[in-house]
């Protein structure tokens, strides 16, 4: 388990990006993998936490391959380090996302659906809902209490003026305890710093960068609904292509509440290697 | 001397092969009139094909290939095409913009509008080939 904790580190410091790459980091806007492409990406989420708590480190590598132009597939694996505790494999987690319709709209919507094999100890904090975690417990302790849940989200986006507006509403059902139905939501708004790209390849050219900004948090759940107990963050977000197939991400989000981390700091890069299925597909034997 | 004859017909042999001479436009696959009206806001400002040229290579080489010339295996168009090439500057705007989901293409709504105006005018500066 140790050795896997470690893989997920190291893939992590190695890699962490789109044709069409969203800003966000936890928000989900309407753009879906392009057919046939595989992106591995790696993202990590440093928490400075509140007074009495320990600093965390919690990366997560995610494979991203578009099965279709309408349904886009994900897989991650995820840990986390705790300054003077331990370093853990925290579990993994496999995503759809289905387009229901063929043209652009006003609003898009796009279906979500999640499978996640975790166990208490995760921290990437990929999603926000119900109410704030405690993070007191060591990992020893928590790595023992597995949660098999089940996530749905609606994702609605839309373009305007090169704006892109998205709302993330979200269902989570911890299918392991009886805990109810949670909830938690992200938004986010982003627009590219240009709109026109130059003829040459340039690195640090404004057509490069798209910023905007997320709010994401938890609103309870079916036991008790609402703000109260909850976490949420405001977070800045810039996305950095480096190049036709890579981009950095990185966002501070600032805890909103008193059950929030002061600070997130997350960050991550991207790499996509276009026609992957095609490549794949002569490697055993397909006809170009 | 034999060898490379050989490896220079094996590349002429896959290039053709590569290429999608048989292209049919799909003709469920139109662009409202509205959008077909629409004019290239970078029309005047052809310089602007150059950064389209880069776009393409990024976006749309990966189906319709470095040449434009298509993909038989990805039943992608012959950009060259005067099927293609007799389309107006909205219509194929709206056909990035929207994608043609169910026969393979995304929709490359999340490119700034004006990288997709580049785009149709780097498109216009293809000619038919032998």
């Amino acid at each position: 388990m140790r050795a896997l904790s470690v893989t997920v580190f190291t893939l992590s410091l190695v890699f962490a990006a789109h044709g069409q790459e969203s800003p966000y980091i936890v928000t989900y806007d309407h753009h879906l993998e392009e057919p046939g492409n595989l992106e591995i990406e790696t993202f990590s989420t440093a928490g400075i936490p509140r007074s009495g708590q320990q600093f965390y480190f919690a990366p997560y590598t995610e494979l991203e391959y578009g099965v279709t132009a309408r349904w886009t597939t994900e897989l991650y694996i995820e840990g986390q380090s705790t300054a003077g505790d331990s370093t853990v494999f925290t579990g993994w987690r496999s995503e759809h996302r289905f387009r229901p319709f063929a043209r652009e709209h006003a609003i898009n919507p796009v279906l979500y659906l999640e499978y996640e094999s975790i166990n208490e100890a995760s921290r990437i904090q990929k999603e926000i809902v119900g109410h704030a975690p405690e993070f007191n417990e060591p990992n020893s302790e928590l790595t023992q209490t597995h949660a098999r849940e089940l996530e749905t989200k609606l994702i609605l986006s839309s373009t305007v003026h090169d704006w892109n507006l998205a709302e993330n509403f979200i269902v989570e059902k911890n299918l392991s305890e009886d805990e109810g139905f949670e909830f938690g939501y992200a938004f986010g708004i982003s627009h590219p710093l240009a709109t026109l790209a130059s003829a040459d390849e340039c690195r640090f050219c404004r057509e490069n960068f798209t910023a905007g900004i997320e709010l994401y948090g938890g609103l309870g759940s079916t036991e008790q609904f609402g703000f109260r107990d909850t976490a949420h963050y405001a977070a800045p977000v810039v996305a950095w292509r480096l190049s036709d197939n890579a981009t950095l991400h990185f966002s501070p989000a600032i805890g909103l509440t008193r059950q929030s981390n002061p600070l997130l700091l997350r960050f991550g890069y991207s790499y996509e290697f276009r026609g992957f299925g095609d490549k794949l597909a002569r490697l055993f034997g397909a006809k170009p | 001397m034999m060898r490379l004859t050989v490896i220079c017909l094996g590349v002429v042999v896959a290039i053709a092969g590569a290429e999608n001479p048989s292209y049919k436009p799909d003709d469920d696959w139109q662009a409202p009139a509205a959008a077909v009206a629409r004019p290239n806001p970078l029309a005047n400002k052809p310089q602007a094909a150059q950064g389209g040229r880069k776009l393409f290579m990024r976006n749309c080489a990966e189906c319709h290939g470095e040449d434009a010339m298509g993909m038989g295996k990805k039943h992608s168009a012959n950009l060259r095409l005067a099927a293609v090439q007799s389309q107006s500057d909205g219509s194929l705007f709206w056909k990035i913009t929207n994608g043609n989901v169910d026969k393979g293409m995304p929709p490359f709504s999340g490119l700034p509008e004006m990288q997709r105006w580049q785009i149709v005018l780097y498109i216009r500066t293809l000619r038919p080939r032998p």
